[in-house]
């Protein structure tokens, strides 16, 4: 039929003609058969591999992989690292499993450590106040400042070569060298004051230690070298209702090492002062230690009251801490009156308590201390960014990111993350003496000088960092101490030349003495310590706080909840 | 060559410190965007907080590590998988995703009991410079399909590749070893080959603290947990009382 309608119309000369309505079935029709066949499926398909390779897409930088040992430089732990380097840039951080201390572990921002060299935040021009300038208008300035009076020198990472280098400054100018210790350091200091002992030769026995009682102390959470204490709680039965190593965390709130400590005290926020106190007086009400130490001038009723804890959970609290010994107490700061315990369980110079691990160490003068009369302060890189100097003078501060607004009158470009020559002294709360030599393993892709490069430039007569750091490794090696880590394990008399020991250490190895566990020394307190100002609650960000965080680190509080979010600086 | 990798992880090790997330996303190149939030992030590897449920000193907190289980049995993102991009490596056991192929459909994603894959819904990108800090053995992420721990398998093919240049047909052991294996702190997390009777990882999966999540499902993963404590165990079922505290890490 519909072939005659048709043949009709052409013979009758009309022309066939397509419609509007023609049109829109055509075009459903191809549609709905579009979907019965591959064809859009391959074209979604190839639009996603396309999207791979537009030319905005980052690609990784090519060429021949190595790995390099080296040492982690963002703050004085000093954990081992294994670089992977590809063509000149490192793509990759490890944990070096030869290290003695850190045994392979790091911290979450050291696994992204490498990527903050481009940061957008890196500090890239020298700044006087808010406008660019030159290093060397800074070096005039500076040059000018130190000539017309004392120059205060602030160190974040004392020990250094470059410690030296600022130090050996500021005592030939007339000025002064303090250090911004790090709450781990700072823990010492009452020692210090009670036996001479200089805090930075100190350090906790934790290996041999059987209890550890921790004063808000985050043990599981990056402080001291974050792989030593960590794998030692894991190996020594973490879980067990009876561990090997007991841990008790006296904390206001869960914090990630409260809840995974074999016991958790919940106290009221900044009583831990007030609790040291209650447990001295339970540890000797119950004679649990010699009579003869100095009692608490604090009631029990006292410490109870103020800790929210009761009597006799203080009391049991004492017996569970000589229950099973050697038992040692961690401070979070350095609060006097948690350090006594110490004293009062006789953990000083014994196996698994605190022991000296060096000699020869030098009492730092804290960067809090008062300043004084001084023309220009001048602040290495490793000084932690919150830190401001209450002092009226010209401010040169180096820093290789810029963590915001502060007070600085000049900031410096410092080297990056690995773009230094730097060498790493024992890191606080280690029992035994370490060294080692990070070189730089990167090129900095902008014009840096770190703060004991800028004066040896401006005083050829100050030693460089290169040749301290020789003239440490010919000492360390004239001692005939220790064992050097690297492929292997040696002992230093295995080494064959002070030449070959330098070089393994410039390749990443460690060197490390033995602890000095029998090296006992006397501390008697006359009274116990007054209580000082409540230590704040426990965050993630509290023990070190970077200037800024590689961007992957909001994996952690951004892409997820486990950790909180930076506080940003002000 | 034929192996079941997998992995017992000791929740009682772990610390929830998130360094296995971090070595992750920079081992495999995953991106870190300022507009990326819980929901649309990408995580392969993700660390939750658990807890007993309890209030006060007898509160207890736990940290698991949730990724992709490598699922043996009926392995629910192969079945719905229009494409044939995801498959279950019959050398390995690892469970593939083959980006190339895969439409972004995201029907695995919906299958996954575990909750373990993520869908990338942006190009991958950094900070100027930074991308000469990417992992060159590993392609960067793309954009609008999904993603999930694949057991780091350029790890594998670079010790394969090594073992090719020895002239050995089997990979050393230690040339393999996933990325956050490797930055675990506590060595909470142990890899290995369950298929090895010999493994010392298989022979901790058969310990009586062992557990999988889910197992009542049947899909036979290859990702076992082990804890001491009675209340972890309790939260591999999601029925159990203290199941209802698991909170989103």
């Amino acid at each position: 039929m519909w072939k005659s309608v048709a043949w009709d119309a052409i013979n009758e000369g009309k022309a066939m003609k397509v419609t509007r309505r023609d049109l829109l079935v055509w075009g459903a029709g191809a549609a709905a058969g579009l979907l019965a066949t591959p064809v859009p499926w391959k074209v979604l398909d190839d639009v996603s591999i396309w999207s791979q390779n537009w030319p905005w897409i980052p690609q990784p930088t090519r060429g021949p992989v190595e790995v390099k040992q080296s040492f982690c430089t963002l703050c004085p732990k000093a954990c081992g690292l294994r670089v992977r380097m590809a063509n000149g840039w490192a793509v990759g951080v490890a944990g070096s499993s030869t290290h003695p201390i850190s045994r392979g572990a790091l911290c979450p921002l050291a696994f992204a450590a490498h990527q903050l060299n481009w940061h957008p935040q890196r500090l890239r021009n020298v700044r006087h106040g808010s406008s660019l300038s030159t290093w060397a208008e800074a070096q005039s300035a500076f040059a000018k400042a130190s000539k017309e009076g004392p120059v205060v020198v602030i160190d974040g990472y004392s020990g250094r070569a470059a410690s030296s280098v600022l130090e050996t400054f500021a005592g030939k100018q007339g000025g002064s060298y303090r250090v911004v210790a790090t709450p781990e350091l700072r823990a010492f200091t009452p020692y210090e004051q009670w036996t001479g002992i200089p805090a930075a030769s100190l350090g906790y026995d934790f290996e041999n230690a059987r209890t550890i009682v921790s004063f808000g102390a985050p043990l599981l959470d990056g402080w001291g070298t974050p792989g030593r204490l960590t794998r030692l709680w894991a190996e020594s039965g973490a879980g067990l209702s009876d561990p090997q190593l007991r841990l008790i965390q006296i904390d206001s709130s869960l914090s990630r090492t409260a809840a995974r400590a074999w016991q958790w005290i919940e106290i009221r926020e900044g009583s831990e002062s007030a609790l040291a106190s209650g447990l001295a007086g339970a540890l000797l009400e119950q004679n649990l230690v010699p009579a003869h130490s100095p009692v608490p001038s604090m009631t029990l009723a006292e410490s109870s009251a103020q800790a929210g804890l009761s009597v006799e959970r203080i009391r049991e609290l004492a017996r569970l801490v000589v229950a099973k010994t050697p038992a040692l107490v961690v401070a979070r700061d350095d609060d006097p009156a948690i350090a006594a315990l110490n004293v009062l369980l006789g953990s000083l110079g014994n196996r698994g308590g605190i022991v000296p691990h060096s000699e020869g160490v030098k009492p730092y003068v804290a960067a809090e201390s008062a300043i004084g009369n001084a023309r220009a302060v001048l602040i290495d890189a490793s000084v932690p960014w919150e830190f401001v100097p209450q002092v009226e003078a010209e401010i040169f501060r180096f820093a290789a990111w810029d963590g915001g607004a502060t007070k600085a009158d000049w900031l410096l470009p410092a080297p990056g993350f690995l773009e230094d020559l730097t060498d790493l002294p024992t890191a606080p709360g280690c029992s035994a003496q370490t060294y080692g030599v990070a070189p730089a393993l990167v090129k900095a892709t902008i014009e840096v000088q770190s703060a004991a490069q800028f004066l040896c430039s401006l005083d050829a007569s100050l030693p460089t960092t290169a040749k301290i750091i020789d003239s440490r490794c010919e000492d360390l090696f004239r001692r005939r101490e220790g064992n050097l880590y690297g492929q292997q394990i040696a002992a230093i008399d295995k080494v064959s030349s002070v030449q070959s020991f330098k070089e393994q250490l410039w390749k990443g190895a460690v060197w490390a003495g033995e602890a000095s566990l029998s090296k006992a020394f006397a501390c008697h307190l006359k009274e116990w310590p007054a209580q000082t100002r409540p230590v704040s609650a426990e965050t993630w960000a509290t023990q070190w706080k970077p200037v800024v965080m590689p961007p992957l680190a909001s994996k952690l509080y951004q892409e997820s909840g486990l950790r909180e979010p930076p506080r940003r600086n002000a | 060559m034929s192996a079941r990798y997998g992995m017992v992880i000791d929740v009682d090790r772990c610390t929830g410190c998130g360094a296995c997330m971090m070595a992750c996303a920079a081992e495999n190149n995953v991106p870190a965007l300022p507009q990326a939030t819980a929901r649309t992030g990408l995580t392969p590897l993700l660390v939750r907080k658990v807890s007993n449920g309890n209030n006060g000193e007898t509160r207890r907190e736990a940290f698991i590590p949730i990724m992709c289980m490598h699922c043996e049995h009926d392995t629910p993102c192969v079945k719905v998988c229009p494409q044939q991009a995801v498959e279950v490596d019959e050398a390995t056991g690892i469970v593939m995703q083959m980006a190339q192929r895969c439409l972004g459909c995201r029907y695995c994603m919906t299958a996954c009991p575990y909750h373990a894959r993520y869908f990338n819904w942006w190009d991958p990108a950094w900070p100027p410079g930074m991308e000469k800090s990417l992992n060159p053995g590993v392609a960067v992420r793309m954009r609008g399909v999904v993603e999930k721990c694949n057991l780091c398998h350029a790890r594998l093919h670079s010790a394969k590749e090594k073992a090719a240049v020895a002239g050995k047909r089997e990979i050393d052991p230690a040339d393999y070893v996933p990325a956050c294996v490797e930055a675990c702190s506590t060595n909470a997390i142990h890899f290995g080959d369950l298929g090895d009777a010999n493994d010392p990882v298989s022979k901790e999966a058969h310990s009586p603290q062992a557990f999988r999540l889910l197992a009542r499902l049947g899909t036979e993963p290859k990702l076992y947990y082990k804890s001491n404590e009675a209340w972890v165990r309790a939260l591999a079922e999601p029925n159990s009382p203290q199941a209802s505290e698991v909170q989103r890490g």
